[in-house]
């Protein structure tokens, strides 16, 4: 009777209500930062936080766009691009040795690798930055690449090794039939059909690397070479900070990566969820 | 040749016990010949063996004359039927069917000839440009056929294909594979399953995989042979037990003497019966069983020699016949009989066994040898 009463009345209410609740306090920051960015400097200060601004004034966008950040924008989309790349690539093959090839060390060397998860990248800051230094690439974009795919794989590799044991051996042992070999089974197979296991890979390091901050720092110090979440330290002084500018870089940076949710949120789920359920 | 010879092939999986156990066997030219048996007796394992899929097993695979344990599974010439299909989801029915012959770098136009020429055998030319997503089960299970077809291989491997399909799709693929088996009739075929009926139903021989708590035979051959064979001559009880539906009734009994018509039999209840067996190896008193299949017990009007009388249980009525449970004896036993039998529950009933329908199997369950076939 109360699970009845629970599931006619309180949950169709409830439930919209906490929705609400969530999606105020998950867009309020974005609302925030969004309006900010059309007010000056001065109206900034001046104004209640969240004031609407006077006008529609374009000005912290157009200052933005005046100074380097398009040279950031062109780092940052080159050097997540390669990554990603090569995070797909290499994460998707050691997956397909993890799920699919018996060898002695298989268990032993995934456990290895999923276990880089929990090395906190801070502590691997002062040898990657000496290496890099020796290597003659530091305050280069490429620089950067390495670290980047280094840090991603684990993660990657876990969650691709998960999608590919789903595939149903029958596919490969068709293919074996069909005279292919690992790397054809690899290729025309098993990689075709990880679609979107790989979306949620690319996705989700694109992300994160995108916002990736702390090693574009310590590689990185020209502004030729440096990526987007370095920008807004070009609007931010020692005694003041232009923080309506500040949050026009955020919002541009912000862009693409609400776009490419926008369209690939269905593939993030579906890939997250792999394995989830009994198929 | 499209021949398979097994010669002394044992596998085993670690150090658990063998799957396999020593399977010596031959499978001629062009010949059907189905791997039967219960879930986990090694069908399928001795089938991927052929195929190439299992390794690491002793003993010797030949097709035709060629050793081929040591060879890859696209060079063995074999093409092989999944229970699920496998088909590659992301390409079309007709990208499918090619891709083994693109593999094997066959030339454009000889594989758009082989693709189509098995698609309009199997009747899915209609279906070429669709995805597998797209079919249903047995338009899949075509597609499937056909991918193996374009490869003209010299074995067909059929791993348990119909059991994804319902009842009726079952029958009728079934009869697809016989007229297969007739359009390719130099190509060997080797078909897996555990249903007795699609067995009987295909096969040129039965090899009967054994399978249950003796461990000591599991994954060996119970018996091989024509289809009717296994039927009518069972080598032991497991094959006698395994094969028919309803199962043989099996009793009991002690054997009594040898005489002119065959070996003399006491059972449990009481009742005497004579097999046309061979049963001059036993001491009398030895324990034996008698087997009679439930479609050779004849209702009687009155008790008489080579009867059984017992009290119905039940009778389960079909139209075209009746299963009639009976009771009474030290075991119980189903007899099978046409129409109604106009029998009901609580009657006394009497069964003819015609002599030379019963079996005889000794203490280790192995038959003893019909005088008919001495």
């Amino acid at each position: 009777m109360a699970s009845s009463t629970t599931a006619r009345i309180v949950r169709p209410v409830a439930v919209p209500v906490l929705g609400l609740i969530w999606l105020a306090v998950t867009t309020m920051p974005f609302l925030f930062m969004v309006m900010t960015t059309f007010k000056t400097q001065q109206e900034s200060y001046s104004s209640s936080v969240w004031a609407l601004p006077e006008a529609l004034d374009f000005v912290n966008y157009r200052a933005v766009l005046a100074g380097p950040f398009l040279t950031y924008l062109k780092n940052s989309v080159m050097v997540v691009g390669i990554s990603v790349t090569l995070i797909v690539l290499i994460s998707a093959m050691a997956a397909f040795a993890f799920a699919r090839m018996r060898f002695r060390l298989n268990d032993a060397l995934f456990g290895l690798i999923v276990a880089g998860m929990i090395v906190p990248i801070h502590i691997t800051l002062v040898p990657i930055y000496l290496m890099t230094r020796d290597m003659g690439l530091y305050d280069s974009p490429f620089a950067l690449v390495g670290p980047y795919v280094a840090t991603s794989l684990p993660i990657s590799i876990f969650i691709l090794t998960e999608f590919m044991r789903q595939i149903p051996k029958e596919l490969e042992e068709a293919a074996r039939l069909d005279g292919c070999g690992p790397f054809a089974i690899f290729f025309k197979v098993f990689f075709p059909l990880s679609g979107p296991g790989l979306s949620t890979v690319a996705i989700y390091n694109a992300i994160m690397l995108w916002n990736e901050f702390i090693f574009a720092y310590v590689l990185t110090s020209s502004t030729s070479t440096r990526t987007l979440p370095l920008a807004i330290w070009d609007y931010q002084g020692q005694y003041s900070s232009n923080i309506p500018a500040i949050l026009a870089v955020v919002t541009l940076t912000s862009l693409p990566l609400i776009v490419a949710y926008a369209f690939g949120q269905e593939k993030i789920v579906k890939g997250m969820m792999a394995g989830s359920l009994k198929g | 040749m499209t021949s398979i010879t097994l010669s002394g092939v044992n596998k085993s999986f670690g150090a658990n016990f063998p799957v396999i156990r020593d399977v010596d066997l031959v499978i001629d030219d062009g010949e059907f010949c189905v791997f039967l048996g219960p879930s986990g007796c090694g069908k399928s394992t001795l089938l991927r063996m052929v195929a190439g899929l299992e390794t690491a097993y002793t003993g010797e695979i030949r097709i035709g004359e060629r050793a081929v344990d040591k060879v890859e599974p696209a060079d063995r010439q074999v093409a092989m039927v999944f229970q699920n299909y496998a088909l590659y989801p992301h390409m079309s029915v007709y990208d499918n069917m090619a891709f083994g012959l693109r593999q094997a770098k066959t030339p454009k136009d000889e594989i758009e000839r082989r693709v189509k020429e098995a698609a309009r055998i199997l009747q899915i030319e209609p279906l070429l440009d669709r995805m597998p997503k797209a079919l249903s089960g047995g338009q899949r299970q075509r597609v499937a056929i056909g991918r193996a077809i374009v490869r003209q291989p010299k074995v067909f491997l059929f791993d348990e294909p119909l059991s994804n399909l319902d009842a009726a799709l079952r029958v009728h693929m079934r009869s697809e594979i016989a007229t297969l088996h007739r359009n390719f009739p130099a190509a060997s075929m080797i078909y897996v399953t555990h249903d007795q009926t699609e067995a009987m139903a295909l096969a040129d021989k039965i090899v009967l995989l054994h399978a249950g708590k003796d461990m000591l035979k599991h994954g060996s051959i119970a018996q091989v042979g024509r289809p009717l064979d296994l039927y009518h001559q069972p080598r032991n009880l497991f094959v006698a037990g395994f094969l028919g539906s309803p199962t043989m009734n099996f009793l009991e009994a002690t054997f009594v003497g040898q005489e002119e018509t065959g070996a003399r039999v006491a059972l449990k209840s009481g009742e005497d019966l004579t097999v046309p067996v061979d049963g001059s190896t036993l001491a009398s008193g030895a324990s034996v069983t008698l087997g009679v299949r439930p479609e050779h017990l004849a209702p009687v009007a009155a008790a008489a020699t080579q009867t059984l009388t017992r009290q119905v249980r039940a009778v389960e009525h079909f139209g075209e016949y009746s299963f009639v449970y009976l009771d009474g004896g030290a075991a119980p036993l189903i007899a099978k009989v046409p129409g109604d039998g106009g029998l009901k529950a609580g009657d006394s009933a009497s069964f003819a066994a015609p002599a030379s329908c019963c079996h005889l199997f000794d203490g280790d369950g192995i038959a003893l040898p019909r005088r008919d076939s001495l």
